[in-house]
């Protein structure tokens, strides 16, 4: 009779193998992702070293039912990125909710700890609650990114494009002179 | 109960392939066409504006037409293919460094990791190698025995309107950085295939507006913006009464002024736009600090040159100005402020393509110093950075670090200054003399590996944003390790369009980092004779 573990044990025993798979699912989603899966210098590979950090930081957090506020940086880390990358909002976001298949297929392939896939209830519930803060999350990148963008058009840089020249404005439309050069 | 599995959900997620998307790819990239959707395109060139350029002496700017990178029809000229493949073969023959570039490349893949669009996208196109293979592809087919029998079997194929769609949205998503070229053993420029690229793609009408409307003020009034003689003179004025105020000392300003010993050349968005504004008044309060004879162009009133972004006889045309002004004018030299591919043009292009400096040019020799600048003989073209570092050197500015100490600065290193023309020491050696403290981002962001901002040649518009913030993430993410561990508060570099680009960069990545000029902080510590300070607790930005 083998013996039986509890969750706590599992988490212990598999934490960094989901982790690793976690991380691995999540870079999948980029085109060409060898090198983000790879290359382990934060500076030379963002995608890859912002998502090992946050997911890194985001399980054990998961594991023990921590609250909102103490998950959103580790969400955020990730989401900032998602959010201005040519994802649809559910495609920015899903990768989180990957943990869960993630350590069910785990459990489920060691027959001492197959049965713990029952009582993943809360771990559940957490991932679902972390799930529903990215996209709020999410939602406020998106914001700061329509935000930055007007404040840039406000700036006057936009007068770079988008504005005539004084001279022009003196004039009726269709008499500007086209070969006059100013030299 | 039965869970979805992770195949599931990744099949509910993920729908179908489609470039850049992060979809998961089924097709060779050959077979894989290029999408184009509001936000993933820079506006295309406005008629008239390509119009106007066209008819210019020595400017070609053909087949202007109103079109829409989102509709599948193009309006291409009949014979687009005649020209592009006549073109191509016209700079394989004129360019031994292209034809080198198409041959020589071994496809080992140091490049391909280091493009700031790679890496923030994960779009294998965007690795150099394959944005270089885009045309290396055609260059094969059409022009290589080998390719022309074997076809893809050689790496290669036919040019096709899909090839062109190709060429027009990768060559947009290079910043012509060269940060790829210094990882490469062969020393193949991706920046200078681009260059080809757009050049090839404005032989058929294809630009874009945030490049070519530049372009075509500058041909007109002088500088990107626009502007006429006296609103820019105004512009100019206003900022050094702000000074005067500020200080307490009334600034010389001077224009177009014949025999003037130094011509000052400086991005337009100094002059106009904020925050240039505020190293603009750093120049003026310099300058006036030294009693310099030197005096503004209301004409080579542009340092940046987007004729880079277009063509090569429009590069030549608007850098031609400069020179044509230190002759008008009858300088010794010109002295460059904070631009970037001003200095690119400067330092790579301006020997070959406008030749001999004007007679009454010498080589540049600070009044203060007497340093002579040698570097600069044939150009007769100093950069700020290395005059003021010189200046430094020789003692002959008093500096008040205190005055910085809203400031904890770290250094970005602006591509072109930084890599194209070794600009690296001088503003470490500054900076360190005008603030208490700064902090030097990871090695391998900075210096020769600097990353872009990832707005640069002409992408620096708002329509991209999203584009903008995610090759730029490199280098928010280095700025983001310094502001988490020594809370940092700046990042200043000598670019303009950093100062502009990297401004929106911070506030989505870093939201609370100020972007500066160099020349700002310069003058923000500078101790003057005679001055009546008020309370500056933000330097040259206090509002009274």
């Amino acid at each position: 009779m083998s013996q039986m573990f509890d969750l706590a044990e599992g988490f212990r025993q598999y934490q960094e193998k989901i982790l690793a798979r976690w991380v691995d699912y999540t870079l999948s989603t980029y085109e060409s992702s060898d090198f983000f899966k790879k290359e382990k210098d934060q500076f030379a590979n963002p995608i890859g070293g912002n998502v090992r950090v946050a997911l890194g930081e985001l399980l054990p957090l998961l594991i023990k039912g921590a609250g909102r506020s103490e998950y959103e940086p580790a969400i955020e880390r990730i989401v900032s990125i998602r959010a201005v990358q040519q994802f649809t909002p559910a495609q920015a976001v899903s990768p989180l909710n990957a943990v869960k298949h993630i350590t069910r297929e785990i459990f489920g392939a060691d027959s001492e700890r197959k049965h713990l896939n029952g009582e993943l209830y809360d771990f559940d519930f957490a991932v679902d609650i972390a799930l529903l803060a990215a996209f709020d999350i999410y939602m406020q990148f998106r914001e700061r990114v329509y935000s930055v963008r007007i404040n840039e058009i406000k700036s006057g840089s936009i007068v770079l494009t988008d504005s005539m020249c004084p001279s022009k404005l003196l004039k009726p439309e269709g008499e500007i002179p086209m070969a006059q050069t100013g030299r | 109960m039965s869970l979805p599995k992770l195949e599931e959900l990744s099949q509910s997620v993920w729908q179908g392939p489609s470039l850049s998307t992060g979809a998961i790819p089924t097709k060779e990239w050959m077979d894989t066409p290029v999408t184009f959707k509001p936000g993933g395109y820079a506006y295309p060139a406005k008629k008239e504006k390509l119009e106007y350029l066209n008819a210019q002496p020595g400017l070609s700017f053909p087949f202007a037409r109103v079109w829409s990178p989102e509709e599948d029809d193009w309006l291409l000229p009949d014979n687009w293919k005649d020209i592009i493949l006549k073109g191509i073969a016209e700079r394989l023959d004129k360019f031994r460094s292209l034809k080198i570039f198409m041959d020589c490349c071994v496809r080992c893949g140091a490049c391909a990791d280091k493009c700031h669009f790679f890496l923030g996208t994960g779009d294998p196109r965007n690795m150099p190698v394959m944005r270089a293979e885009l045309l290396r592809s055609v260059y094969r087919g059409e022009f290589t025995l080998a390719g022309k029998i074997l076809g893809r079997l050689a790496g290669g194929r036919k040019m096709t309107v899909g090839v062109l769609k190709e060429w027009f949205m990768y060559a947009y998503q290079c910043t012509e950085c060269r940060r790829c070229s210094i990882f490469c053993p062969y020393g193949i420029d991706t920046a200078e295939i681009t260059i080809i690229l757009r050049e090839l793609l404005y032989s058929v009408g294809l630009g874009i507006n945030w490049v070519i409307e530049p372009v075509s003020n500058s041909t007109r009034t002088g500088n990107h913006m626009g502007l006429q003689p006296l609103p820019f003179r105004d512009n100019v004025e206003f900022l050094a009464e702000d000074v005067e105020s500020l200080t307490g000392i009334k600034q010389n300003v001077t224009f177009n002024r014949k025999g003037a010993e130094i011509l000052f050349v400086t991005p337009s968005a100094d002059v106009f736009a904020e925050p240039g504004i505020y190293t603009c008044m750093g120049y003026l309060l310099l300058f006036n600090a030294l009693g310099l004879d030197y005096t503004w162009s209301t004409y080579a009133s542009e340092g940046g040159n987007f004729g880079l972004f277009t063509n090569n006889e429009a590069m030549k045309a608007l850098n031609g100005k400069m020179y044509a002004e230190a002759e008008r004018l009858g300088v010794k030299y010109i002295l460059g402020g904070e631009c970037g591919h001003m200095w690119r043009v400067v330092h790579q292009y301006m020997d070959t393509m406008n030749g001999k400096t004007p007679a009454n040019m010498e080589v540049p020799v600070s009044p203060i110093t007497g340093t002579v600048f040698n570097n600069a003989a044939s150009t007769k073209v100093v950069h700020i950075t290395e005059f003021t570092a010189d200046l430094i050197k020789h003692n002959k500015l008093k500096f008040d670090t205190s005055r910085n100490s809203h400031v904890r600065a770290t250094w970005h290193d602006s591509c072109n200054p930084a890599r194209a023309m070794g600009i690296i020491e001088e503003p470490r050696y500054v900076l360190d003399h005008v603030v208490d403290k700064w902090w030097e981002m990871p090695e391998n962001t900075i210096r020769e590996q600097t990353f872009c901002c990832g707005s640069g040649t002409g992408l620096n518009t708002d329509e991209i944003m999203e584009l903008r913030m995610r090759s730029g993430l490199p280098r928010a993410n280095a700025v983001k390790h310094v502001v988490e561990k020594h809370d940092v508060n700046t990042l200043a570099c000598i670019c303009a369009i950093d100062r502009a680009t990297l401004t929106s960069l911070m506030n989505y990545w870093n939201p609370g980092v100020t972007v500066c000029g160099l020349t700002e902080l310069v003058a923000n510590a500078l101790v003057q004779k005679g001055e009546n300070r008020a309370d500056m607790p933000e330097g040259l930005r206090t509002m009274l």
